[in-house]
């Protein structure tokens, strides 16, 4: 019965919002808090970019998501990381994905090339040295990564929704499918660096231990026609941290 | 008892220094308090007593030192990122690649030829 329902869902997933949301030069922002015995550290930057990225035969998205350490924590725990998703403007149809990770002494890059004709990701993974690993993985419809999932994100006209409406997404994360919820949990008003803004709050949820609980990772996304992320505060195995906007620029609306 | 707590305060300052000096000079706060409590319990038993050890005014400097210096950093220590040089290389190199790439994507690009952007 509960596979059913998913499949119910996830049928209604198949995306048919267009790009009303977000601008082709749109530069966020934000402080990542880490939270030790009750009080928020800033840890990091994380900045979500889009830029347009021309071929010969289209103009794609690009969508990028990098995370760097504050400089006073890089002798202790260095982090340079870029997710990046080469995605259709209009649709958010992801072409090409790029992961690259630099934590301290690890270090994975991570490239999936998408073939929607055949429902398929070719994927090459790279460690320290030089260590290469390609493997074809089957996906589902609509299925993405992660960098563009957070962006569809946006493209969801919440006012439709119910309060606890849940809406069903599929990502593709180290090669593993993981269906990610999202609940609507209705709107909120809350200052933010960028002034006082009504939001969208939402609860996301995963089908791993990535995210823990319910409604322990919600997000806020302001309630206008950019619907940009604003705020978030998330739980993961290893603690408990806060994402804050600083910044916003390039919107589209 | 006294001992204990005289023990318990040097421990909580030099915690609450080690903290003030390291990034998470947030935390120096916590162990401050302690080392605050502790150390005015010891001097309140001493004077009972009517011997003052001269480490109890010690905690209480230094405590005071790490609690300004941990003030300091939070409001005129901005954070900062640095040394992003590798990762922006790391971004127009992932880029060209992707250009190349997504030029042999023919199948796939097909459907989205005629996309043109709302700037």
């Amino acid at each position: 019965m509960r596979i059913s329902l998913i499949l119910i869902v996830l049928a209604n997933m198949i995306v048919h919002a267009q790009n009303s949301a977000i601008g082709i030069s749109e530069k966020l922002t934000y402080t990542a808090s880490y939270n030790m015995s009750g009080i928020l550290n800033d840890i990091a930057e994380v900045t979500l970019e889009t830029s347009p990225v021309k071929t010969s035969k289209a103009t794609l998205m690009r969508l990028k998501c990098t995370a760097v350490t504050f400089s006073k924590w890089d002798n202790f725990f260095k982090i340079r990381d870029l997710y990046e998703s080469y995605v259709n403007p209009q649709t958010l149809t992801p072409y090409l994905y790029n992961r690259d990770i630099n934590e301290g002494t690890y270090y994975k890059a991570m490239k999936y090339t998408y073939s929607h004709k055949t429902n398929t990701v070719k994927t090459v993974q790279t460690k320290k040295n030089n260590n290469i690993e390609n493997k074809t993985v089957s996906i589902g419809k609509g299925t993405r990564d992660i960098v563009s999932t957070l962006y569809t994100m946006r493209l969801f006209d919440y006012d439709t929704m119910n309060k606890g409406e849940r809406k069903t997404l599929t990502l593709i994360f180290d090669r593993k499918e993981i269906k990610a919820q999202i609940t609507y949990l209705g709107k909120e008003e809350i200052s933010t660096a960028i002034g006082k803004k009504e939001c969208y709050k939402l609860a996301i949820g995963s089908s791993t231990e990535i995210l823990k609980g319910n409604n322990n990772n919600l997000l806020w996304l302001t309630a206008d026609k950019n619907k940009i992320i604003v705020y978030g505060k998330f739980k993961i195995p290893v603690g408990n941290g806060e994402l804050k906007i600083k910044s916003a620029s390039g919107l589209k609306q | 008892m006294k001992t204990l707590f005289i023990i318990l305060a040097v421990i909580t300052s030099i915690l609450s220094a080690i903290f003030a000096v390291l990034p998470i000079s947030n935390l120096a706060v916590i162990p401050a308090i302690l080392a605050f409590a502790f150390a005015f319990a010891a001097h309140y038993m001493s004077k009972k007593e009517g011997e003052v050890r001269k480490i109890i005014p010690f905690t209480f400097f230094l405590t005071t030192i790490a609690l300004m210096l941990s003030l300091y950093k939070a409001v005129f220590i901005a954070s900062e990122v640095t040394q992003t040089e590798s990762l922006e290389a790391k971004e127009i190199q992932l880029e060209e690649e992707a250009i190349d790439e997504l030029e042999e994507l023919d199948l796939e690009i097909e459907e989205i030829e005629d996309i043109t952007i709302d700037e």
